[in-house]
């Protein structure tokens, strides 16, 4: 905390980044199609995710990419609306992932604001801006499509369809390291934890990889992971699954796999902060370390079927402004939610909600980052909220993430959806389960 | 005469209160106004010298029973709340047997690990507590109309009128028993422990007493925030909730009935209100640890001992006033 007081001082590195987002928003304006209206009117966009406390990674990062994709729209001349171009805004309430907090702040974000669309990281927070929602019609998105349910009508889940992507993970790594038949798994024990569980169970049942002992759930105040661990690796697993553990649970998990001497395959959904992972452990421990997320300066991202605006740009002033050890995986995810959001309101001609909505949805299909996807979720969520395609598999080699290759979560669940429903039934993450 | 008009405009500036501030404001009042009553349930507790770290899962204890009751049996909302009440009170009771074999540190940690227990039992069974992600979609306080006032408990005005009431009423009972003889011996107990023992005192009943007493009205103020927020997990009555409680306790000050309510005031305005308007807004947990530091450093009677200071000052002036009068 102390050192982010001090990042507000100008210093060399800041000075530099500045003259970086003088560049970025420069080849923004050059590259992105320019409006012919001067942006005079404004739309303000909420940003209501834990900005601080323990999952604060899964927010601030978020925000920062935000303010990046902001700037940028808005030097390119920023959103036609109707007609009009409308520079957008975005006005931020740091709910620290607590759904009472995420009340005050929805209310605030509506009903002071006035802004036109919320963007949520979920999970928790969810169920205390509901009600809010509910009266006030306002489209919110979230990172957790467990929050998805049919009463939900107004919350999509755009991006990330966590924890359905990290199918593909796994099934690349059965298809690429045959040898690999043993796994173990550990989870913080709630609610983002839990449907990570049972999709990583359905996954590795799906690859014919054996489970060897039932995932070890550990409290989320757990601050000593040494015991987790020596469990975790006392029946010498090929694989050890990290879950979807916070990352101040995954860098800890990984200190301790490498000093008690695991030399066997790590797979997790996040590895956010992944160069301080290294630093504390070895670039030769992390290699072959399989992920989700992928770092955007990947060459890869620069295929035509990305719908990203300037990946590896985006990247570049991120890491110049914030450094790019605080790169994560969520850095990236709200600037995607906002290019879907900017298109629909484009093609609406308006920013209400409903209408945005509906214009997003037209068709059920829609442009996903990592290309073309569908509104999906009927199955699992009762509701089809979900924007779902591909989604990259990420291998640390060298120190450095790299993206494999691009899988199909339609095309896996097509396959093995009936693993995927037995497994979130048993954990009691249906839907039609939520209490 | 002048006590009961000050009173009276006391009460007159809570009801105007909500119409002063903005939606989130006023949504922040409510979550004040519960806190209020859990704050000051605690102070009752300490009153025999004893220090919970459980105190916030006590307040779960009401918040999930009431949810349960009013969800899975159908029990009238306002009922429900009391029920929760009792429950929180009969756990503490339970609690009691155990932790009451220890004192002092002993019984702080004791009353962390009942607290976890609770809390993991929650997670652990999630039929009928939900798991990890608790309960969800809990029942709202039933919209009614009094003909001059329509209550729509979505509105925080009309929760804020409602919780007032309610938390109104359990100060007025804890100062009432802090003020009657019982609350007299809660005192000895916490300060002449072994004289009160030796004059005929069953110091462990009162201490029980205390303890069931103050997480009787803790179960209350989780009832009032269960069916406002509509959902309720483990995490929301975690040690770190209870760290904000004991913030608001120490800052605040024990010595009197108002310090803890007074420290919840201030200390939830700051950080909920100013340091967000100020835009520092992601600087707040550094900032409200430093005032924790400086305010133990520099005024460890707490918040109240200001207000005594002023009262002091305004005493010593008006006698001097008196005595010049009186010379003159």
């Amino acid at each position: 905390m102390v050192a982010k007081m001090f990042k507000n001082v100008l210093t060399r590195r800041r000075l530099l980044g500045s003259g970086a987002a003088v560049a970025g928003s420069a080849a923004a304006a050059a590259i992105l199609p320019k409006s012919a209206f001067a942006a005079d009117k404004v739309v303000k966009i909420g940003f209501l995710a834990p900005l601080t406390g323990p999952v604060a990674a899964w927010g601030k990062p978020g925000l920062d990419g935000c303010l990046i994709w902001g700037e940028w729209i808005n030097a390119a001349g920023g959103i036609n609306i109707g007609g009009e171009a409308h520079a957008v805004e975005f006005v931020a309430y740091d709910n620290e992932y607590d759904p009472a907090k995420a009340r005050t702040g929805a209310t605030k974000l509506i009903r002071e604001d006035g802004v036109k669309f919320i963007m949520m990281l979920g999970g928790d927070t969810w169920p205390g801006a509901q009600p809010v929602a509910d009266r006030t019609g306002m489209l919110f998105s979230t990172l957790l499509p467990s929050d998805l349910s049919p009463d939900t009508t107004t919350l999509i889940a755009p991006c990330e369809v966590h924890p359905i992507y990290n199918v593909t993970g796994v099934e690349w790594l059965a298809d690429n390291m045959p040898e690999l038949k043993t796994a173990v798994m550990c989870a913080q024990d709630d609610a983002l934890g839990l449907p990570s569980v049972a999709t990583y169970l359905a996954a590795f049942e799906a690859a014919g990889i054996e489970m060897q002992d039932d995932p070890l759930l550990f409290d989320p105040a757990t601050t000593d992971f040494a015991p987790v661990v020596t469990r975790l690796i006392s029946g010498n697993p090929d694989i050890v699954c990290l879950d979807t553990c916070y990352a101040d649970y995954v860098h800890p998990i990984c200190e301790q796999l490498f000093q008690q001497g695991y030399g066997g395959q790590v797979i997790s959904c996040t590895a956010d902060f992944y160069q301080q992972i290294v630093a504390k452990t070895s670039e030769e421990f992390m290699e072959g370390f399989v992920f989700q997320f992928p770092d955007f300066d990947d060459p890869a991202l620069n295929d035509e079927s990305i719908n990203f605006q300037m990946p590896n740009e985006f990247y570049a002033e991120y890491a110049s402004r914030y450094g790019a050890d605080q790169w994560g995986a969520v850095s990236w995810e709200y600037a995607s939610i906002m290019d879907l959001w900017k298109a629909g309101a484009e093609k609406a001609g308006s920013a209400e909600p409903d209408a945005v909505l509906a214009a997003m949805k037209e068709g059920g299909s829609g442009l996903h980052a990592f290309g073309e996807a569908d509104w999906w979720g009927k199955d699992l969520f009762g509701i089809d909220n979900a924007l779902v395609g591909n989604w990259p598999i990420v291998v640390i080699e060298g120190g450095k993430a790299t993206i494999k290759e691009f899988r199909s979560i339609p095309e896996w669940y097509a396959k093995h959806g009936e693993l995927l429903k037995k497994h979130m039934s048993a954990y009691g993450q249906m839907w039609d389960q939520r209490t | 005469m002048p006590k009961l008009a000050a009173l009276l405009g006391f009460g007159a500036i809570l009801l105007a209160l909500p119409h002063a501030l903005s939606f989130s404001q006023q949504e922040i009042l409510v979550f004040l106004t519960i806190n209020v009553l859990l704050v000051a349930s605690y102070r009752l507790l300490t009153l025999t010298g004893e220090w919970s770290l459980g105190h916030v899962v006590i307040m779960g204890v009401g918040a999930y029973a009431s949810a349960l009751l009013s969800k899975r049996l159908g029990i009238y909302v306002p009922a429900a709340m009391l029920l929760g009440a009792v429950t929180a009170a009969m756990i503490a009771l339970a609690l009691s047997f155990p932790l009451f074999r220890m004192k002092g540190f002993y019984f702080l940690i004791g009353s962390f690990a009942a607290g976890e227990i609770i809390r993991l039992l929650w997670k652990r069974f999630r039929d009928p507590f939900g798991g990890p992600k608790g309960l969800k979609k809990i029942d709202p306080m039933p919209d009614f109309d009094i003909g001059i006032y329509a209550f729509d408990f979505f509105e925080p005005v009309s929760y804020y009128y409602f919780a007032l009431a309610v938390v109104g009423v359990s100060l007025w009972v804890m100062w009432r028993i802090e003020r009657s003889p019982v609350g007299l011996t809660f005192h000895a107990v916490h300060w002449q422990d072994r004289l009160a023992e030796a004059s005929g005192v069953n110091v462990r009943a009162y201490r029980t007493l205390a303890f069931v007493l103050a997480s009787g009205f803790a179960g209350l103020s989780g009832a009032l925030l269960a069916h406002y927020i509509g959902t309720i997990n483990p995490n929301s009555f975690d040690v770190e909730q209870m760290v904000f409680v004991l913030t608001w306790t120490i800052v605040g000050g024990t010595a009197t009935f108002y310090g803890p309510i007074l420290g919840c005031v201030v200390l939830t305005i700051l950080n909920e209100i100013v340091l967000r308007e100020a835009g520092f807004e992601q600087m707040r947990p550094l900032i409200y640890g430093l005032i924790l530091i400086l305010s133990v450093l520099f005024m460890p009677k707490g918040l109240e001992s200001l207000v005594r200071g002023a009262f002091s000052w305004r005493n010593a002036r008006k006698k001097k006033a008196g005595e010049t009068g009186a010379a003159g």
